[in-house]
C-alpha cells in the first residue's frame, strides 16, 4: 500500500515534469502563451507526486511497514519518533526523495511567484530548466534510488533503525532540511541564468528577480553549515565542529561561490559589469550543489558522512558534467551580448573591493575543492596514496581568511568609481581604533600568539566598519536603516566576525587532557577542577545510556555518556558541555568504567569563546532575514546616475553607498 | 597606532611546548594524524581502538624526548605517507601547494593589466557634456514635474 503510493507519487512527479518540459519547448519554440500557462498546473502536479511519495515513506516509516525496503534497511520499532521521522533523510534514497520534494516546492512556487508573467518566454525558460532538474531528480528515485523497492520481511523481523549517530542528537531532524533548503534552493537562480541565455535578455533584469531566492537559499546554507558544525560539536566528542571533512567541503564550496555571488551581483546591478563571471557564479555554485551530492553520497571519497554507496555515484557525476557542459556552451554562444559596456575607474572602489572579494572567494573555493578531491586525483594518477587535511586547510585558508577580514574592514565604506585617500582616512579611522582597542584587550586579558591576536584586531576593525555603517543608516532613517541589502548586509558581517574570532580563538587556545578517574578522584587542567562522582546506567528501546557523573569546578554536575546501540553494539559518546559565555568545558566518556565500579576515561577540553560561533550564525541568519525586507532601492531601470527616489528631503550624506556618483564625473 | 599593535604582538608570544610529555603535545601531534582505521578523523578525535594505540606510541615516544619530526616520521615510515594529513611539498603531491598560489598570482597579475588598460582606454569615451545633459533631460521627464535635476553634485 505504501509502497504502491509512493511510487505513483514518484511516477506523478516524473511524468508531470517530463510532460511539462515538451509542453513548454513546445510553447516556447511556437509563442503559444495558452501553452506556456500551463507550467502552473504541472509544477502543482509534481509538488503533489513528491507530496504524495514523502507521506507515503512517512507512513511506512511510522507504522513500520517493512514491505518497503527502505524502512526494511533503515527503520525499526526502536527509534523514538522524531528520529523515526527524521530516518526519511538518514540514507540515500530517503535524502533524495527530500531533495525531490524541496525541489518540487521551489518549481511550484516560482510558478505562483511569477504567475503573471508565465507567458514570458524569460519565466518559460526558467520553468523548463526547473522541470528538467526535477525529471532528473525524479528519475534517480524511479531507478538507481529508489526507496520504494519491495521486500518480503521474515516473521516477526525488526530493522537496525537508522545509523546510530544519526539519532544520536536532536540537531539531525533539522541539519539536513536547511541544508537541502539552501542546496535546492540555489535551483532557482540558476534556472533563471540559464534562461537569461536562452533568451539573451542576459542585462540586468533576471538578476533583480532572483536576489531574493538567492539570499533565501544562501541563508538557508548557512543556516544547515552551522547547524552541522554544532552537531559534530555535540557529538563527535571530541571538542570540535570543523575538521575540513570532504563532506563538509561539499557543503561549504556552493556557499562560497554564492557569497561571492551575493557581492558581485551588486557590480553588475550598479554598473552592468561582470555578466559573465556573475553568470558563472551562479552555474559554479548549482553544479557545486550537485558535485557535493556526488562526494557525499557516492562514497568516493571516505567520510564519516558517506552512509550509502551505491550506483547513483556516476549518475550524480554524469548529471555534473552535464550542468557544466550546458553552462560553459550556453555562455560562450552569449558571448557578444554579455560584453560589459563599463569599465572600473579605480581599483580603490566599491566595484574594486567586490572584485577582490571574488577573487579571495574563488581562491578559497578553488583551494577547498582542491584540497578534497586531490587525493583521488593522484591516486588516480600514480597510485600514490596520500591525505589532505586539516593542516593543510589552516595554513591555505588562514591567510585568505585574513584577506576577508581586511576587505570587510575597508570595503563597507567605500564609495563607488573611486574613493581618495583623504576619504579613506576619515572614514577608516574609528574603525581602525575599534580594532587597535580590540587588540590592546585581547593582550590584556591574555591573548597570545601574533596571528590570533591580528585576527582579533582584523575582526574589531572590520566590526568597527561594519558598525559605522549601520549607525550611519539609523541615524538617518531610524529602524530602517537596519533592513534592506546594504545594512541587512553589515549585520552578517558581523555575524561573521563573531564566527571568525570564535574561530581564531577555540582553535588557537584550545587546552585538553584525558583523565582516568576513580570515584570521587579530582583532575586539574587549566584552573578548572573535575571530579567523578560515579556511573549509572538507563535502558531505553534502542539504547543503553551508560551515564558518568562529574562535577566540574565543585558547582555543577555533568553527565557525559556513552550510549551503546542494541542492534549493531555501536556505541556513541554523548560529551556534556559547560557553556558559558567565554570558555566552553567540554567532557567526553572515553573510558566506561569497568564493572560500574572502577575508573572511568574523561576528555576534558577547554575552549574560549564557542559559544559565538553559534550566535554568529544566528546573527548572520538575523542579518540575511533583514536583508530580505526591501529597504529603500533603486528603480532598477533607472540610470545609475538616477538618485534614489524619496530622497529629496535628506541632505546628500556624503558616504550613504545608495547615493549614486555622477555620471560623467564632473 | 602601529606602534600599540607592535607592542601588542611582541607581547603575545606562542606557547603550544615542542618538547616534553605534556597532554597539550599529545593531542597537537595526533591532530596532525589520520586515523587510518575510521573514516575522516584524525587519531586526536577518535576513539577507536588503532587510534588509542597511536595515542599511547606518542606518549611513549614523547617521554623517550623525541621531536615532534621524528615521532611524526616514524609513523609515516611504518604507514606511509597516508597517515600524515599534512601533504607532503614534494614531487607530485606538492602540486596542492603549489597551484592554489600560482591561481592566486595569476588573477591578481590578470586585475592588474585589466585595471591599466582601462587607465590607459580613459578619457576616451567619457561621458561628454552633451551625454550628461541627455540624461538630465531623460530624467527629470522620468520624474515628470523635473524636480532636482541638478542633483549630480
Amino acid at each position: 500500500m505504501n509502497r504502491a503510493l509512493g511510487l505513483a507519487g514518484v511516477i506523478l512527479g516524473f511524468g508531470g515534469a517530463l510532460i511539462g518540459i515538451v509542453v513548454l519547448s513546445v510553447g516556447l519554440r511556437t509563442g503559444r502563451g495558452s501553452l506556456l500557462r500551463l507550467s502552473r498546473p504541472y509544477a502543482a502536479v509534481v509538488a503533489l507526486g513528491a507530496t504524495l511519495a514523502v507521506v507515503a515513506m512517512e507512513r511506512a516509516l511510522i507504522t513500520r511497514d517493512y514491505t518497503v525496503r527502505y524502512v526494511f534497511d533503515h527503520g525499526s520499532s526502536a527509534t523514538p519518533p522524531l528520529f523515526n521521522v527524521a530516518t526519511l533523510w538518514s540514507a540515500l534514497e530517503g535524502s533524495i526523495l527530500l531533495w525531490a520534494l524541496i525541489l518540487a516546492g521551489f518549481t511550484l512556487a516560482v510558478a505562483v511567484k511569477f504567475r503573471r508573467r508565465l507567458e514570458d518566454p524569460l519565466v518559460g525558460w526558467a520553468m523548463l530548466t526547473m522541470f528538467v532538474i526535477c525529471v532528473f531528480f525524479f528519475g534517480l528515485l524511479l531507478t538507481a534510488s529508489n526507496p520504494f523497492r519491495g521486500v518480503v520481511p521474515p516473521p516477526g523481523y525488526d530493522g537496525p533503525g537508522p545509523n546510530p549517530l544519526l539519532q544520536n542528537h536532536i540537531l539531525m531532524a533539522f541539519h539536513p532540511p536547511m541544508l537541502y533548503l539552501g542546496y535546492v534552493g540555489f535551483s532557482v537562480p540558476f534556472a533563471f541564468a540559464v534562461a537569461a541565455l536562452m533568451t539573451g535578455r542576459v542585462g540586468e533584469g533576471w538578476l533583480v528577480e532572483t536576489r531574493r531566492w538567492t539570499l533565501f537559499a544562501w541563508g538557508f546554507l548557512t543556516a544547515g553549515i552551522v547547524l552541522g558544525a554544532w552537531w559534530s560539536y555535540e557529538v563527535l566528542g571530541w571538542g570540535g565542529y570543523w575538521k575540513w571533512d570532504p563532506v563538509e567541503n561539499a557543503s561549504f564550496l556552493p556557499w562560497l561561490t554564492g557569497t561571492a555571488y551575493l557581492h558581485s551581483v551588486m557590480v553588475q546591478e550598479r554598473r552592468g559589469m561582470l555578466r559573465v563571471w556573475n553568470l558563472s557564479l551562479l552555474c559554479a555554485t548549482f553544479a557545486l550543489t550537485i558535485l557535493g551530492t556526488f562526494l557525499t553520497r557516492s562514497g568516493v571519497v571516505e567520510s564519516v558522512h558517506a552512509f550509502s554507496s551505491g550506483e547513483v555515484g556516476p549518475i550524480l557525476l554524469g548529471f555534473f558534467a552535464f550542468v557544466v557542459a550546458v553552462s560553459v556552451f550556453l555562455i560562450g554562444w552569449r558571448g557578444d551580448r554579455l560584453r560589459s559596456p563599463g569599465r572600473i575607474d579605480s581599483p580603490i572602489s566599491r566595484e574594486g573591493a567586490f572584485l577582490a572579494n571574488n577573487v579571495v572567494f574563488a581562491a578559497f573555493a578553488f583551494v577547498v575543492l582542491l584540497g578534497t578531491v586531490f587525493p583521488l586525483i593522484v591516486e588516480a594518477v600514480n597510485g600514490e596514496r596520500l591525505s589532505v587535511g586539516v593542516p593543510y586547510f589552516s595554513r591555505m585558508t588562514m591567510p585568505i581568511g585574513f584577506a576577508i577580514l581586511t576587505l570587510m574592514a575597508v570595503a563597507p565604506v567605500l564609495p563607488w568609481r573611486k574613493a581618495t585617500g583623504e576619504l579613506l582616512r576619515e572614514r577608516l579611522w574609528w574603525p581602525a581604533w575599534t580594532g587597535v582597542a580590540t587588540v590592546v584587550f585581547a593582550v590584556a586579558v591574555g591573548a597570545t600568539g601574533p596571528f590570533t591576536v591580528l585576527a582579533f584586531g582584523m575582526g574589531g576593525f572590520a566590526a568597527g566598519s561594519a558598525l559605522r555603517q549601520l549607525v550611519l543608516a539609523t541615524r538617518r532613517q531610524g529602524l530602517r536603516g537596519l533592513v534592506g541589502r546594504a545594512n541587512g548586509g553589515m549585520v552578517v558581517h558581523l555575524g561573521t566576525i563573531m564566527l571568525a574570532v570564535a574561530f581564531a580563538a577555540s582553535s588557537s587556545y584550545i587546552r585538553q587532557a584525558e583523565f582516568t578517574l576513580e570515584r570521587n578522584q579530582t583532575a586539574r587542567i587549566d584552573g578548572h577542577t573535575v571530579q567523578y562522582l560515579g556511573a549509572r546506567t538507563v535502558e531505553r528501546d534502542n539504547r543503553v545510556e551508560l551515564i558518568a557523573r562529574i562535577r566540574v569546578d565543585g558547582d555543577r554536575v555533568f553527565e557525559p555518556r556513552l550510549n551503546k546501540y542494541r542492534f549493531n553494539g555501536m556505541t556513541i559518546g554523548t560529551p556534556s558541555v559547560r557553556v558559558g559565555p567565554t570558555e566552553d568545558v567540554y567532557l567526553a566518556m572515553t573510558k566506561s568504567p569497568s564493572g560500574g565500579n572502577g575508573a572511568v576515561g574523561i576528555r576534558v577540553i577547554i575552549q574560549p569563546l564557542v559559544t559565538w560561533l553559534w550566535v554568529g550564525g544566528i546573527v548572520m541568519l538575523v542579518g540575511t532575514a533583514l536583508s530580505l525586507f526591501p529597504g529603500r532601492r533603486r528603480d532598477p531601470l533607472a540610470p545609475v546616475s538616477e538618485p534614489l527616489p524619496d530622497r529629496a528631503a535628506d541632505p546628500p550624506a556624503s558616504d550613504d553607498d545608495q547615493v549614486p556618483a555622477p555620471v560623467a564625473g564632473s | 597606532m602601529l606602534v600599540v599593535v607592535l607592542g601588542a604582538a611582541v607581547l603575545s608570544i606562542d606557547t603550544t611546548p615542542r618538547t616534553g610529555a605534556s597532554d597539550e603535545r599529545l593531542f597537537a601531534l595526533s591532530a596532525r594524524l589520520k586515523c587510518l582505521q575510521c573514516v575522516g578523523e584524525s587519531v586526536g578525535a577518535s576513539q577507536a581502538p588503532l587510534a588509542v594505540q597511536f595515542r599511547e606510541e606518542i606518549r611513549q615516544q614523547m617521554r623517550s624526548g623525541r621531536t615532534d619530526d621524528e615521532i611524526l616520521n616514524f609513523f609515516v615510515d611504518r604507514y606511509g605517507q597516508e597517515v600524515l594529513l599534512t601533504p607532503p611539498s614534494s614531487g607530485v603531491a606538492g602540486l596542492v601547494w603549489v597551484i592554489p598560489v600560482v591561481a592566486v598570482a595569476g588573477a591578481v597579475l590578470l586585475l592588474y593589466f585589466v585595471f591599466r588598460r582601462w587607465r590607459d582606454e580613459q578619457g576616451g569615451d567619457r561621458a561628454s557634456e552633451e551625454d550628461t545633459e541627455l540624461v538630465a533631460e531623460a530624467l527629470s521627464r522620468r520624474r515628470g514635474a523635473g524636480d532636482r535635476t541638478d542633483d549630480a553634485r
